[in-house]
């Protein structure tokens, strides 16, 4: 049988895969520095932490994925990356997060000069 | 003036059909007039991704525009923001000279508009800027999206917001006729209320 851990980038058996199928940046910050797509959200995600379960259901919808997991299992939205897709509202079993205009919040997007 | 470059930031997908409304009623209403005119949309985008910004260019010249392969406008003198947000996040007037028009669909005032403005270094550059809350004027067809990449299809020019700001252009720019504008958008009550409501100021 061929053995994919000699290959020089070696492929993850299937249950090696990290949870969701998140694959973790090449970068070691984990971040995909030139790409930036805060400024995309037209929407911003709001959670209301005192009605949030912590079922971690938008962690694993999001696309991106820009939730971000604390260690008591709060979650929190990675401004820089997130564009507004609305996934987590949507899928929120106890719908605990609103969508509020980008254009109500000062800051918190990286200034650019293009889009791309 | 040599060519006036007007460039439209639009949210992609949800927004495409009327962010080329704006280009394309502009270019329709300026060759009624016997100008010269450009119009292409999303050369350097990712337009088929739900939210992205996307431009969408016109160039309207009295004489024969020669920079026939310039797909893009680097020197837009007139800026038109479907969503205001795009203030904060981009440098909506790269490359831009020194009076430009800025033109934004948002519910909010020029001190907010010049306040998200804060961190762009080409701010001085704006002269006159417009506030005109198109999305409340011509709600519920936002939702169209099949006449996106250029395409007519069932929809005629100029049915949602696009007609509003395009018209809100041609009043507040002059680049062309408001008659002209209103003849080509399909959606005149909307184009005419845009008009009526726009709030202009020059800095």
């Amino acid at each position: 049988m061929f053995d994919t851990k000699k290959l020089q980038v070696p492929i993850p058996a299937h249950l090696e895969i990290p949870e969701g199928g998140v694959v973790e940046s090449p970068k070691p910050d984990g971040e995909q520095d030139q790409f930036p797509s805060g400024g995309w959200r037209i929407l911003r995600s709001v959670i209301d932490q005192e009605r949030c379960t912590k079922c971690l259901t938008c962690w694993l919808a999001c696309p991106e994925p820009c939730i971000e997991l604390a260690e008591d299992r709060s979650v929190s939205i990675d401004l820089k990356y997130c564009k507004g897709c609305g996934c987590c509202a949507n899928v929120c079993p106890v719908q605990c997060i609103s969508r509020v205009p980008e254009s109500d919040f000062k800051g918190d997007v990286e200034f650019m000069d293009e889009p791309f | 003036m040599a060519v006036n470059e007007i460039t439209t930031w639009a949210c992609g997908v949800l927004q495409d059909t009327n962010g080329r409304d704006v280009s394309k009623v502009l270019g329709a209403a300026a060759g009624k007039e016997g100008k010269d005119i450009w119009v292409i949309d999303n050369y350097a985008d990712l337009p088929d991704r739900v939210n992205v910004p996307v431009r969408k260019y016109c160039k309207i010249s009295d004489e024969p525009i020669k920079e026939k392969f310039l797909y893009e406008n680097h020197h837009p003198n007139i800026v038109v923001l479907m969503e205001d947000v795009y203030a904060k996040a981009y440098n909506i007037l790269k490359g831009a000279p020194k009076g430009v028009t800025l033109v934004v669909n948002t519910n909010k005032d020029f001190d907010f508009v010049l306040d998200m403005m804060a961190a762009n270094p080409d701010k001085g550059k704006i002269k006159k800027l417009a506030v005109v809350d198109a999305s409340s004027i011509a709600p519920g067809v936002d939702r169209d999206l099949m006449d996106i990449e250029g395409a007519e299809g069932g929809s005629q020019i100029g049915k949602g917001i696009g007609a509003c700001l395009a018209a809100v252009v041609a009043k507040v720019t002059g680049v062309v006729s408001l008659d002209n504008v209103m003849a080509v958008v399909a959606n005149k009550e909307a184009a005419k209320k845009a008009v009526d409501s726009v709030k202009v100021k020059e800095l």
